[in-house]
């Protein structure tokens, strides 16, 4: 094993004079437990992972993952993980020019002294900052470039089902839940490393785990046009699953930020995966099968975990928490827990209809910060044709209850460039916005009204791998800006506030997360032209990125505005997701029937 | 306003320390992880009646980033009978080494908020001057210290008074310990003496001589009781 080499604290303390929040960068929260040379006998011995968010402090530590699999790794004897993070461009700046290589917070552990480092990668555009971390710890980007045998470098998270574009920087990749595998990794990498093995029968050995992608191991051939036309070999890799989700209790004591994170509360996970089946949505395909916590163990583990880190808020989690069967008995569980209005209970993804609204009520009593509605589509057709299955009747009961008891502040989600719109899909979002305006003049008492506030936030749609829309091709850019212009032009502009997120953002976007094994070049051109932080608009630079595909020679519409081929093969073909290309194709075709079935009427 | 004494409620002034890493964290922070320990330690702080209950916890004037205190002070009302040192035990218990409480007492006489009540801000500077300077340089900065800096320069108004303590000599290194009394001039805009620009000025004037700043302490604070200065502790 390399001689571990850490980062000494004066001058840490030197490095962080003038630096934006400094607390970033200092460890030491509440529920920290790595190992320390000071506290661990044998702490040479033991194989360290860096567990790398590839984003900011304050949002790498609203992950849950990301405290999960700390948990999980740091219980075990032998196994260390400590979290680096994305340090922001002025501490990045200061490392830089100093030849400081980026370290972990917990030991101050440079980045390539360790054993394994394993990126979790929640969003496409944030590929750039993973080649700059690497970077920065002294690490060449390339794997075929890293002849030492550690450390090893791997990724997992949404954003890398499909590993394609990356294949070229990661060692392998972990498709699926990360609980069980994380485990047979490490004991893999102690057995590679204290017997000195080499790296061949390492990879041979953990590609035998579910859910190991290992792009050394495969060959993409490709026809003249970018399509592909054979994988070797066929056989594909199968998502690792942990069946049972109450075999992991919840983490009871996480890490407590020291400064505030994105999301500065007690975060509890019901239920993974999502049976409604919307059709442009990967999350509701690639955790399924949808897997429950029992509800008693779960009210015993959440109060415990109230207890132990004195949040004053809990947030229930999972991608359609309505769906949770016993919530309303969790629900009174937990406020019964603790004095009235002392603990604030906040659940995403609810599904907003009169019934709900009578629970958020419930949980909301005394903090009523404002209701979220995702309809996505203005109309009931478009509704249809993407299975968002919620009628605007529904709907607009459900808000006009809202502002009858007092709600003066909603937010709406809706996308456009979905496929087979049509201009009067547009139309209808205004007149949909137009209607909750009109209950709100309705319903909203005279002094009430004048502190309505209705944001809106409009995301272009944007094809994912493993979701009966993969085939699809994404809308033009021209054609979504001028689909926005019409919706800001239209919508009454009071009481209104809305969002738009840049509409060549998402065609990057949708060619990262569709794209083959050659977008790699694009991606690392990219960055060494400084693309980083690409999620923050502040520093997107659309100039870059299209000029790095026109230097690999790939044509962004290939993996964007093309329809891709219900015969093709796909570069995320090689995972075996746990849901058929079959089904997938089912889905497409019905959603092309609900259109036939509404030409009929 | 109940200033009686209540046997279900307890009213605590504690003074604790933020220092090593923890100067990095902001007032905010440190409020945030001073009342999540008082809930881990199962003390129950008393919450004010409004659209968004507050707790009943309030903290004297924010310490800049970046700055070591040895002197930040808290009040809060607690449901129950408590004793002081037992929620200095217990509440310690919570916290991370870097930030503990060093005292509690309980409140017994009618008090105002911290916030508005402290007069005078005790900051130490550490300085330190290369041994290769010239000592006639030194022995100028000595002068100025004591003539100018309190009674001539921008900040004279807010310079209560300076002390020096010269630090021991080592081979190539010249510690001095320098307590400058901060005061805040409240009664003129109820504005809080602006740390930063005065420690943005001392660094310069100080580079004139040599000599830079190494570290910076809040020592203490103080109230006014009468015409003397007392700790936030000693009056209550």
């Amino acid at each position: 094993m390399n001689k571990i080499k850490r980062l000494d604290c004066n001058l840490l303390e030197r490095l962080l004079k003038d630096v934006e929040k400094p607390g970033r960068y200092i460890n030491n929260e509440i529920g920290t437990r790595s190992k320390s040379p000071e506290t661990i006998k044998d702490f040479y011995d033991i194989v360290f992972t860096a567990l790398v968010f590839p984003d900011i402090y304050e949002v790498g530590m609203s992950n849950l993952g990301l405290q999960i699999l700390y948990d999980i790794v740091n219980k075990h004897e032998c196994f260390s993980a400590e979290r680096v993070f994305s340090p922001w461009i002025d501490f990045e700046e200061k490392l830089r020019r100093q030849n400081v290589k980026i370290f972990s917070l917990e030991n101050r552990i440079f980045l390539d002294s360790f054993d394994l480092i394993g990126f979790t990668v929640q969003h496409e555009l944030l590929y750039t900052n993973v080649l700059n971390i690497l970077d920065m710890g002294g690490i060449n980007i390339n794997s075929r470039d890293r002849g030492n045998r550690f450390p090893l470098v791997c990724a997992g998270g949404p954003a890398i089902v499909n590993p394609q574009p990356f294949s070229k920087f990661m060692d392998f990749f972990v498709i699926g839940d990360g609980e069980e595998v994380v485990i047979s990794i490490l004991q893999r990498v102690k057995n590679y490393r204290d017997n000195n093995k080499d790296k061949q029968w390492f990879l041979k050995e953990i590609s035998k785990l579910d859910g190991i992608y290992i792009p050394g191991f495969y060959k993409f051939y490709y026809y003249p046009d970018g399509r592909i036309k054979k994988i070797e070999p066929e056989k594909k890799v199968r998502k690792a699953v942990v069946k049972n989700l109450n075999k992991f209790e919840i983490v009871q004591d996480p890490i407590i930020p020291n400064i505030k994170a994105v999301h500065d509360r007690f975060a509890v996970e019901i239920m993974r995966g999502c049976g409604r089946g919307c059709r442009f949505c990967q999350a509701g395909i690639i955790y399924r099968p949808v897997r429950k916590r029992e509800v008693k163990s779960l009210i015993r583990q959440s109060i415990a975990g109230i207890k132990k880190t004195g949040y004053d808020e809990i947030s229930f989690l999972s991608l359609s928490s309505s769906d949770y069967r016993e919530i309303k008995h969790l629900l009174d569980k937990i406020i019964s827990s603790s004095k009235p209005g002392r603990l604030s209970v906040s659940m995403p993804s609810m599904r907003l209809d009169s019934l709900n609204l009578k629970l958020i009520e419930l949980i909301q009593s005394g903090r009523r910060t404002g209701l979220t509605f995702a309809p996505e589509a203005g109309s009931q057709r478009m509704r249809d044709i993407i299975n968002k299955n919620i009628e605007e009747s529904e709907m607009l009961d459900c808000i006009k209850m809202a502002f009858s008891s007092g709600w003066e502040r909603i937010k709406l989600y809706f996308m456009i460039g979905l496929p087979y719109e049509e201009d009067k899909d547009i139309h209808e979002i205004v007149v949909l916005i137009e209607k909750i305006i009109m209950a709100a003049k309705e319903r909203l008492s005279k002094k009430k009204l004048p502190r309505l506030k209705i944001n809106i936030s409009i995301n272009a749609f944007c094809p994912k791998p493993f979701t009966p829309f993969q085939w699809a091709a994404q809308d033009n850019t021209a054609n979504l800006d001028s689909k926005f212009n019409y919706i800001l032009k239209n919508v009454p502009k009071r009481y209104v506030n809305i969002n738009w997120t840049d509409s060549r953002k998402s065609r990057i976007e949708c060619a990262l997360s569709r794209g083959n094994d050659m977008v790699g070049r694009v991606i690392e051109g990219a960055w060494k032209n400084g693309a980083r932080f690409d999620n923050w608009t502040d520093f997107f630079k659309f100039q870059i990125w299209e000029e790095e595909f026109k230097k690999a020679g790939l044509d962004i519409g290939l993996f964007t505005t093309r329809n891709f081929l219900e015969d093709e093969i796909l570069p995320w073909d090689i995972i075996d997701i746990g849901v058929s290309k079959e089904f997938l194709l089912k889905e497409y075709d019905r959603s092309k029937e609900c259109l036939r079935n509404q030409d009929k009427i | 306003m109940t200033d009686q004494k209540n046997a279900y409620e307890t009213r605590i002034r504690f003074k604790f320390y933020k220092k090593d890493e923890f100067k990095y964290l902001s007032h905010l922070d440190i409020s945030r992880i001073m009342i999540r320990a008082l809930s881990r330690a199962e003390l129950e702080i008393r919450y004010n009646q409004g659209y968004n209950p507050k707790p009943k916890i309030n903290f004297s004037p924010p310490t800049p980033l970046g700055v070591e205190s040895m002197a930040e002070y808290a009040d809060v009302l607690l449901d129950g009978d408590i004793n002081e040192n037992e929620f200095k035990t217990k509440v310690n218990l919570e916290l991370k080494p870097q930030i503990q409480i060093s005292e509690a007492k309980k409140i017994t006489t009618k008090t105002d908020n911290l916030m508005n009540e402290v007069a005078i801000i005790l900051y130490s500077f550490k300085l330190y001057a290369c041994s290769s300077n010239n000592e006639s340089l030194l022995k100028e900065f000595y002068a100025e210290v004591e003539e100018n800096l309190t009674t001539k320069s921008d900040f004279s108004s807010s310079i209560f008074d300076l002390q020096i303590t010269p630090g021991k000599r080592t081979s190539d290194i010249i510690l001095l310990k320098l307590f400058g009394y901060a005061k805040i001039f409240k009664e003129e805009n109820n504005e809080i003496f602006k740390f930063n620009s005065f420690y943005q000025f001392f660094g310069n004037w100080l580079r004139k001589y040599g000599i830079d700043i190494e570290n910076v302490k809040k020592e203490e604070l103080f109230v006014m009781r009468g015409s003397t200065l007392r700790t936030p502790i000693e009056v209550v």
